[in-house]
C-alpha cells in the first residue's frame, strides 16, 4: 500500500517536472519565428504545443535510455525516483530564482543518479550509459548544431546574397513555419520521453512493469500531454516578454538555427541519446549568429551556459542524495516522500511569491 | 571499467553527426535553392523573359519537392525504430 502510495507521488512529481520542462522550454522553441515575424505569437504557442505533444509519440528510445542505461533498474526503488525527481526540481527552482540558464533534463539524469548512488553506492550507477549516452552527446550535439547552423547560413547567404531582400527574407519566413514545426516536434521527441523513462523506471522499480519494459501507452500519453500543457501555458507569458528576451535575427539565421537544432534532436532522439533541447537550440543560435558576425552572439550569456552546464548534473545529484537521505530519515514507507513533498511545495510556493514580488529574471530557463 | 572506445557508442554517435549534418545543412541548401529560384522568377517574369523565368519557377519547385520529400523520409526514419 505506502509504496503505491510513493508510486502515485513519482508519478504526479514527474508530470509536474514534464509540465514545467514545457513551460521553460517555450521561449527556445518558439523565440525565433516570433523574433523574425515568422508566425504570430499565439499561434507559434499554439503550434509548438501541439507538436510537442505529437512528438512524445514518435519514439521511446530515450525513455528507455533513461530507464535501463543510467542507473541498475532491478536496484531503483520508487523513494530513489522520487528523491530523483526532487533533486531536479529544486536545481530547476533554485537556477530559475537566479536566472542561470540549466538544463532540466540533466538536473533530472543528475537527480536519479545521486539518489541512486546515495541509497546503493556508486556500483548502481552504468557508468558505460552516463558517459556514453547522456555525458559525451551532450557535449557533442550542441556543437554540431553550432557548427551546422553557422555551414548552413554561410551557404545560404553564398546562394540567395545576391536576390532581393523582401523576396528572400519572405521565403526563409515561409520555411521558419516549417523549421519551426520541426523543431518543436523534435523537442517534445527527445524531452517528453525523459519523464516517460522516469515513470518507467518507477514502475518497474514498484514491481509494476518487468525489467527492461518500454513505457505503457498511458506513460506515453500523459507526458505527452503535460509537456504540450507545460508549452502552452508557458507562452503566454513569452508573449509579453518577447522583446525584451530574444536577440534579434534574420529569417534565414532563424531557419538554418532551427534546422540545425531539429535535425541534430531528432537524429540524436533516433539513437536513444537524452540531450538538453536548450543548449542544443542555443548552440544552432549562436552558430547561426556567429557566422555573420562574431560579436552578434551574446558571450556573456553563453558562459553563463557553459557554468551552468557544468554544474547541473553535480549539483542536483547531491540534492537528489540529500532528499533521499532526509526521506529515509522518516523510514521505508509513504511518510518520507509524503513530508519532502509538503515542504517542496512550500518552498515552491513560496519562491513563486518572492520571484512575483521582485519581478522575473530576464535569462531564459533551459531544458 | 572498459576503455573509452568501448564505453562510447561511436558507430552511432558518428551516424548522428552525419545525419544531422547532412539534413541540417542539406535541407537548409535545398531551400536556399528554392528562394533563389522564387525570386529569379520575379526578376525573369518582370524583364519579360518568360523562359528563363519558367526554368527558375522549375528550379524553385524541385527544390522544394526535394525539401518535402526529406522532411518525410526523416520522420519515417524517426518512426521506424
Amino acid at each position: 500500500m505506502s509504496s503505491d502510495i510513493i508510486l502515485v507521488i513519482v508519478i504526479g512529481a514527474a508530470l509536474a517536472f514534464d509540465f514545467t520542462n514545457g513551460f521553460h522550454d517555450t521561449a527556445n522553441v518558439v523565440a525565433t519565428s516570433i523574433s523574425t515575424g515568422a508566425a504570430r505569437p499565439q499561434v507559434a504557442i499554439a503550434a509548438a504545443s501541439l507538436l510537442n505533444f505529437v512528438g512524445a509519440f514518435i519514439s521511446i528510445s530515450v525513455a528507455a535510455t533513461v530507464a535501463n542505461d543510467v542507473v541498475d533498474a532491478a536496484a531503483i526503488t520508487p523513494t530513489i525516483v522520487f528523491a530523483g525527481l526532487i533533486g531536479a526540481i529544486a536545481w530547476n527552482l533554485v537556477t530559475w530564482y537566479f536566472g542561470l540558464p540549466s538544463s532540466s533534463s540533466h538536473a533530472l539524469i543528475g537527480g536519479v543518479v545521486g539518489s541512486a548512488v546515495a541509497a546503493d553506492g556508486f556500483q548502481v550507477v552504468i557508468a558505460e550509459g552516463l558517459l556514453g549516452k547522456v555525458l559525451i552527446p551532450a557535449v557533442i550535439a550542441p556543437l554540431l548544431a553550432f557548427l551546422a547552423a553557422g555551414a548552413s547560413i554561410g551557404i545560404a547567404y553564398r546562394i540567395v546574397g545576391r536576390q532581393r531582400p523582401g523576396i528572400v527574407s519572405r521565403g526563409f519566413k515561409y520555411g521558419q513555419v516549417l523549421s519551426g514545426g520541426m523543431l518543436a516536434l523534435a523537442h517534445g521527441t527527445n524531452d517528453a520521453q525523459k519523464t516517460m523513462g522516469v515513470i518507467t523506471l518507477a514502475l518497474i522499480a514498484n514491481g509494476s512493469l518487468g525489467a527492461g519494459s518500454d513505457p505503457p501507452t498511458w506513460v506515453i500519453a500523459s507526458s505527452a500531454l503535460a509537456i504540450a500543457a507545460g508549452t502552452y501555458s508557458g507562452g503566454w507569458r513569452i508573449i509579453k516578454t518577447t522583446g525584451t528576451r530574444i536577440i534579434k535575427m534574420d529569417a534565414a539565421q532563424g531557419f538554418t538555427s532551427q534546422g540545425a537544432g531539429a535535425a541534430v534532436i531528432l537524429a540524436s532522439t533516433h539513437f536513444g541519446f537524452p540531450l538538453s533541447t536548450t543548449h542544443v537550440i542555443n548552440g544552432g543560435v549562436m552558430g547561426a549568429g556567429a557566422a555573420k558576425r562574431l560579436s552578434a552572439v551574446r558571450w556573456g550569456v553563453a558562459g553563463n551556459i557553459v557554468v551552468a552546464w557544468v554544474l547541473t548534473l553535480p549539483a542536483a545529484a547531491i540534492i537528489g542524495a540529500v532528499t533521499y537521505g532526509v526521506t529515509n530519515i522518516f523510514g521505508s514507507g509513504a511518510i518520507g516522500p509524503v513530508v519532502v513533498t509538503v515542504v517542496a511545495l512550500g518552498a515552491i510556493l513560496a519562491a513563486f511569491l518572492r520571484r512575483a514580488q521582485q519581478g522575473a529574471p530576464v535569462t531564459v530557463q533551459s531544458g | 571499467m572498459p576503455p573509452l572506445a568501448e564505453i562510447v557508442e561511436t558507430k552511432e554517435l558518428l551516424q548522428t553527426v552525419v545525419f544531422a549534418s547532412v539534413a541540417g545543412v542539406g535541407v537548409t541548401t535545398i531551400f536556399s535553392i528554392a528562394i533563389w529560384g522564387a525570386a529569379r522568377f520575379v526578376d525573369l517574369s518582370q524583364e519579360d523573359r518568360r523562359v528563363h523565368a519558367v526554368a527558375a519557377a522549375g528550379v524553385a519547385a524541385v527544390a522544394l519537392l526535394a525539401v518535402a520529400a526529406a522532411i518525410v523520409i526523416g520522420v519515417i526514419v524517426m518512426t521506424s525504430k
